[in-house]
């Protein structure tokens, strides 16, 4: 399919998912566009077996909903981060078990990237089992907005808009599982810097 | 150290598996049995969207004549729109094998090619064809027709460039050489949408024939689109009956005189296209201008009155997107041609 339509562009999103109501065919770019990084941020959370169905039903739900996606307020990658971390959310416990996986082994060892950061992986090395714990340990909803802060990059004004959720909200969830998460890794390395809060 | 870093560190890198994508793909489009999976958007279509352009042909032009362009329909534009619709309702019912559209797309590539200084857009062409039998089956062909520089400007800059014939940009190839082209057989899907809602060959055919009566359906359904935007939702889902979809003539003619009504289309006088075929322009924009600026999307129609068939299609916006996206109706209607890759315009 890929080869038999335009080649799908950031800037033309809003356009293609307007289009799309009409000319449904249209919504294929979207996919190609955005698959790899949506399917990067559930397969991180709920690991890659569970992420496939997943981020079919992510595609699936902007798809049937394409119709109240409003550009004036959220850009598609927002909005589809908002859709995962929705379906994510019915998926807890698959989470929790990959946190608890994460805590155990780490992420693939045969995965590429992050080679800059190898003396940060190192001494994350020993953090990690407690960080997993208190990364199951937070309420779901904070959980949100901090991985769409770590994990997605989104801003807070992206992350409100893709979540329902208010402006201030998104600071304040955020800023305590920050809290949590400083806490944990303090009492395991207290040669960790204390940060100020807040930023993203 | 922080402690995002330290969540990112902990999560890594997922496993990349190459053949993931198309699996994804496969979840939605190829399994019947998964009911909710069922989707119509891969819907091979995939060639629809896509279009192309011979770059020998000229640059489009609204070739108005003494009428300025107005907000609504005008007198003369309604009178347009009607007459087309009366041509419509006399059109020939389904008779053949096979709906067919046919189409030639052409736009500009949303990325500057070329190296260093010698940067330059570059416009793509395509040519598409999809045919919808009646037992819902369908097949799409597309064919790209090759890749130019766009302006004079541009010519001189890939020449600079070493005058390449590929490209390769955001993981796609493009060329200046016209490919092969390919015909696929779309199962599973349903072929057609309308503001939104999948619709079979049979809903179409049962949709309402009366002006009022399809506005209101048309009305009803798109009831779910943010506030401010049913106007130019409903106006694209009338007229995408009149040349994207097979639909009945009666229902083309409805549709017509539904679009003299609306208030937001504007007529732009007598039009040429870009294959020199005259008729008449009118558009309107999907999403309203002011709520936020790089919203707005218009789209402009040539349609000859003569016949009721739409010649042409242009989509400028929103202001971040480069250029137009023109599609010229080849051919749409019955036939018993059977599916196969288009021939080089």
């Amino acid at each position: 399919m890929t080869a038999m339509s335009w080649a799908a562009h950031p800037a033309e999103d809003a356009q293609v998912v307007r289009l799309s109501l009409d000319e449904s065919e249209r919504f294929s770019a979207i996919f190609d566009t955005y698959f790899g990084e949506i399917h990067r941020y559930v397969a991180q959370r709920l690991g890659a077996d569970a992420a496939e169905d997943i981020v079919a039903e992510t595609f699936l739900t902007a798809f049937r909903k394409r119709a109240q996606y409003d550009p004036s307020r959220a850009g598609v990658r927002a909005w589809l981060y908002g859709i995962a971390t929705n379906l994510i959310g019915r998926h807890r416990r698959v989470e929790v078990r990959t946190l608890r996986a994460l805590g155990r082994h780490g992420p693939d060892p045969d995965t590429p990237g992050h080679e800059e950061h190898v003396a940060v992986r190192v001494s994350a090395e020993s953090l990690r089992p407690s960080l997993a714990a208190a990364l199951a340990g937070l309420h779901q909803r904070d959980r949100d907005v901090l991985l769409l802060v770590a994990l997605a990059g989104l801003s807070h004004e992206e992350i409100a808009i893709a979540l329902g959720i208010p402006y201030g909200t998104v600071g304040s969830r955020l800023n305590r599982a920050r809290k949590k998460l400083r806490a944990t890794l303090g009492e395991t390395n207290p040669m960790l810097e204390s940060e100020e809060a807040g930023r993203g | 150290m922080d402690e995002l870093k330290t969540v990112r560190e902990l999560y890594g890198e997922p496993r990349l598996d190459p053949l993931l994508k198309a699996r994804v793909r496969g979840l939605l489009t190829d399994e019947p049995r998964r009911r909710r999976w069922r989707l119509s958007w891969t819907a091979a279509v995939a060639g629809l969207a896509a279009a192309a352009v011979a770059m020998a042909i000229a640059v489009p032009g609204m070739t108005g004549e003494a009428e300025a362009p107005n907000r609504g329909a005008t007198l003369s534009g309604r009178s347009v729109l009607l007459a087309a619709a009366t041509t419509a309702e006399s059109g020939p019912a389904s008779a053949n094998a096979y709906w067919r559209v046919r189409k030639l797309h052409r736009r500009t590539y949303p990325e500057q090619l070329g190296r260093g200084a010698n940067r330059y857009w570059v416009v793509e062409s395509r040519l598409t064809e999809q045919w919808v039998a009646r037992d819902g089956r369908v097949w799409s062909a597309s064919r790209a027709l090759g890749a130019r520089p766009g302006s004079e400007a541009d010519e001189e800059a890939w020449r600079r460039d070493g005058s390449p014939t590929e490209w390769s940009s955001q993981g796609e190839v493009l060329s200046t050489s016209p490919e092969k082209g390919e015909l696929r057989a779309v199962t599973g899907q349903v072929p057609f949408s309308m503001a939104g809602h999948e619709m079979t060959f049979e809903q179409l055919q049962r949709l309402p024939v009366t002006p009022a009566a399809l506005r209101d359906w048309v009305t009803e359904a798109v009831s779910d689109v943010p506030a401010g935007t049913v106007d130019g939702v409903v106006a694209d889902a009338l007229s995408g009956l009149l040349w994207s979809k097979p639909s009945p003539p009666d229902v083309r003619a409805a549709a017509y005189r539904a679009l003299a009504e609306l208030p937001n289309i504007r007529y732009l006088g007598g039009a040429t296209d870009e294959r020199g075929r005259k008729g008449a322009g009118f558009s309107f924009t999907v999403q309203p201008p002011g709520a936020r600026s790089g919203t707005a999307v218009q789209r402009t129609l040539i349609i000859d009155p003569d016949s009721s068939q739409v010649l042409s299609s242009t989509v400028t916006g929103p202001p971040e997107v480069r250029g137009e996206q023109v599609e010229l109706v080849l051919a749409a209607g019955w036939t018993n041609d059977r599916p196969a890759v288009p021939e080089l315009p």
